[in-house]
């Protein structure tokens, strides 16, 4: 454990300025004194995964691990963890590869409403890893620094045993802690800035009419990778022409609309997505790296108007396949703040079914007629049910796999 | 929930804490484990927090003239597993009743000692073992025995402008031998009754001392030797764990008669408080007595 730096006297109404790393992200705060760490991680940098209960050291819902030890989030002030490492429930484990403690939790119905898990996974890793030869009998004692109101403790200790069985020599790390961007949104009022790799670095409403020299993408793992091959009718001198027009490309991407060319393969323009009850409408930029007749390489940056943001590299290519063309679109996305709370998985599947119908919107324009996309926001009601039928039929499968995987 | 506006200082030494201790309305800031809450519920607004975390000095754990010496800033957790702290062995018997692991991640030893909450476990340890706290002001440094330091409910002698620096706990020799016990409603909660024994035995001698918690408005410490004497006379000096429990029973239940003072509340009357006080004291000075013979024929503390 290093120790913070000293720090001068700052007055209550002044900001502390605080430097730690979150979930191997290191991010820089401005905040008020009394923000609690909870608050920090909810309100300013967008980790709603940390809950809160009681708001003053009982219920442990807020259960964070600071430089490898769980601790209250709701009982240190931001401004403490000058230098800190921390680690939340988002840094435990991937929605594709969720880690050990994790999938215990599921296989053992360890939790009902799941306001607690948060709490029960970082505090229980905390135990793992510290005392991997921890005692059956010993854990409703281990555990008891967070409280539980649906499932009367049996299946979370379960969960945690079982995991302690399986891991004497040691528990898995977290493994959801690679470097990567982290912006939150800035809640009215609070003076709050976050310091962030060069997420901010086009502010795309306010420019003039100018454009920064290349858009670039935050390092680490994109949120999302999209990898689609779609089979159009159109033969490869159609998709070429679509392929050379880029305001025609531009239609054919459900809800996108191009409002400025800004010269030298720069272009600025809005997108408005709806899925259920939400409703995302982002300003952005694109920047076109390359344009042939077979292949579009663009990179994108926009941000949407509750205060998250978004970056992607697109390859697209064009190859023939029989009669008509294979597209094939590769992207990777990287999302910040309110929209990277989606979900890791659903946000990818409504990408892809975005990419699916961008592809149908090429054929259409490819063979001349109106891509038909942009007039009305995307298929919302029709790309949220084919995601969320897609995730069913993959959790139906995943069920049957844990269960195969029981049976001894 | 939300704790008022104050200003924040993190001073890099203990003279530069004290300075900004002078200020009015200024409170040292440990590991918040209880000062935050206090401050969520607004129950206190002091004007500035000062946050003792980066001074290097006061993050010390260290082993020096007989002597295990905790730091302002040493966290409970880290102490419980500290090397040195093995040889305080009445100070890892009592450790994991504090709070929770999650508590004692952030929470001071020193911090519990200062906050001195009456059914908190380290002062009755620093009581038991007569520590010695070590106050510093603009005048200076002074050493405060246990038995000075705790002067009513949340109240000790440090003063508004003070730091409570270090806590030197006496090692432990051998033959000695300790015992430590509490109830609770449930783990991690403040104890209802709870007691921290310290017994020594060399050859036919015994003294024991014994610091109750939870049944006063600060620890309350006796000298138990008599009693235990006595009770080895009729159990002997080689008794088993339940005789020398037997033994003790009658002089626990009048020992526990004089310490509890505090009213009943909602979790507990006074007459259940004596009946589990008593039979905390006569389990545990057992324990510790039969510890300390142990420690005397090993040559180890216990
Ligand atoms: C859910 C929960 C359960 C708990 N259960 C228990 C329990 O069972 N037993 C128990 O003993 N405690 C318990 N605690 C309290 C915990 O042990 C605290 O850590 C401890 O009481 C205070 O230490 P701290 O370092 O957090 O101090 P802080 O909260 O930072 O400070 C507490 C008070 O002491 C003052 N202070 C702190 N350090 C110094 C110093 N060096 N010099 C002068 N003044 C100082 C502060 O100004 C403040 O007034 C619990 C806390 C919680 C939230
Ligand atoms: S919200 Fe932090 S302990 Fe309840
Ligand atoms: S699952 Fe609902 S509180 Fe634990």
């Amino acid at each position: 454990m290093s120790l913070p730096r000293a720090y001068a006297r700052t007055e209550a109404d002044e900001t502390v300025e605080v430097t730690m790393t979150v979930n191997g992200s290191a991010t820089t705060l401005s905040l008020p004194s009394r923000v609690t760490l909870s608050d920090a991680l909810r309100d300013h940098l967008g980790l709603t995964g940390t809950h809160v209960g009681c708001e003053h050291g009982i219920c442990g819902m807020c259960t964070i691990l600071v430089d490898g030890e769980a601790a209250r989030a709701c009982l240190l002030l931001a401004v403490q963890l000058d230098g800190a490492e921390i680690t939340t429930v988002e840094g435990l484990g991937r929605q594709d590869d969720l880690h050990p403690l994790q999938e215990a939790f599921g296989r053992h119905h360890a939790l009902q409403c799941g306001f607690c898990t948060p709490g029960f996974l970082m505090s229980s890793y905390d135990l793992l890893s510290h005392q991997p030869d921890v005692r059956t009998e010993d854990l409703p004692a281990e555990l008891s620094g967070v409280l539980c109101r649906c499932t009367g403790y049996r299946n979370i200790v379960d969960a945690v045993d079982d995991v302690a069985q399986a891991h004497r020599d040691g528990i898995p790390g977290p493994g959801n802690c690679a470097a990567r961007t982290l912006v939150g949104r800035t809640p009215a009022g609070a003076a709050a800035t976050v310091a962030v790799d060069a997420v901010d670095a086009v502010d795309p409403g306010e420019d003039g009419g100018r454009h920064p020299d290349e858009i670039t993408l935050p390092v680490g793992e994109p949120t999302i990778t999209v990898d689609v091959t779609s089979e159009l009718e159109s033969g490869p001198e159609d998709v070429a022409r679509v392929f050379g027009d880029i305001r025609l490309l531009a239609r054919c991407l459900p809800g996108a609309e191009l409002t400025d060319e800004l010269g030298h393969d720069w272009y600025r323009g809005r997108a408005r997505i709806s899925l259920g009850p939400v409703r995302l409408s982002f300003q952005g930029m694109a920047h076109i790296l390359e344009q042939h007749d077979d292949r579009v390489v663009m990179r994108g940056q926009g941000k949407d108007t509750g205060g998250g943001g978004a970056q992607a590299h697109i390859v697209m290519t064009a190859a023939p396949s029989g009669s008509g063309v294979s597209l094939h679109a590769e992207a990777r996305v990287f999302l910040t703040g309110r929209i990277a709370g989606f979900g890791r998985s659903l946000a990818g599947d409504v990408s892809r079914r975005m990419f699916e119908e961008f592809a149908r919107a090429l054929d259409r324009a490819a063979a001349g007629a109106e891509p038909d996309a942009h007039s009305r926001p995307p298929g919302a009601v029709s790309i949220l049910v084919g995601a969320l039928s897609d995730r069913f039929r993959q959790r139906l499968a995943r069920l049957r796999a844990g269960r195969r995987r029981r049976t001894p | 929930m939300k704790a008022a506006p104050f200003a924040y200082v993190r001073p890099g030494s203990t003279q530069d804490a004290l300075a900004e201790l002078g200020r009015d309305g200024a409170k040292v800031l440990a590991g918040g484990q209880s000062l935050v809450p206090v401050l969520a519920m607004r129950l206190g607004r002091p004007s500035v927090l000062v946050d003792i975390n980066a001074v290097p000095e006061l993050a010390r754990i260290t082993r020096a003239d007989g002597q295990l010496r905790v730091g302002a800033s040493a966290r409970q957790r880290h102490v419980q597993h500290h090397a040195a702290a093995a040889e305080v062995p009445l100070l890892r018997l009592a450790l994991p009743w504090v709070g929770h692991r999650e508590i004692r991640s952030r929470g001071t030893v020193c911090g519990s000692v200062a906050h001195a909450d009456p059914s908190a476990e380290l002062p009755a340890v620093a009581a038991c073992l007569d520590a010695t706290m070590v106050v510093a002001g603009a005048e200076g440094v002074r050493e405060v025995p246990a038995g000075e330091f705790f002067t009513g409910a949340m109240s000790t002698v440090i003063g508004a402008e003070e730091l409570l620096t270090e806590v030197r706990f006496p090692v432990a020799a051998p033959g000695e031998g300790h015992g430590f016990g509490e109830f609770a409603r449930r783990h991690g909660d403040f104890a209802l009754a709870g007691v921290a024994v310290w017994v020594r035995t060399t050859g036919e001698d015994v003294v024991a001392r014994i610091s109750c918690f939870g049944v006063s408005d600060r620890p309350v410490t006796r000298d138990v030797s008599a009693q235990l004497s006595e009770a080895l006379a009729t159990a002997g000096a080689r008794p088993t764990e339940p005789d020398l429990r037997r033994a003790l029973a009658d002089h626990a239940d009048q020992i526990a008669d004089e310490v509890v003072d505090t009213g009943g509340d909602a979790h507990a009357s006074t007459a259940y408080r004596c009946r589990l006080t008593a039979g905390l004291l006569s389990r545990e000075v057992a324990r510790a007595y039969l510890k300390s013979l142990r420690s005397a024929e090993e040559g180890t503390s216990r």
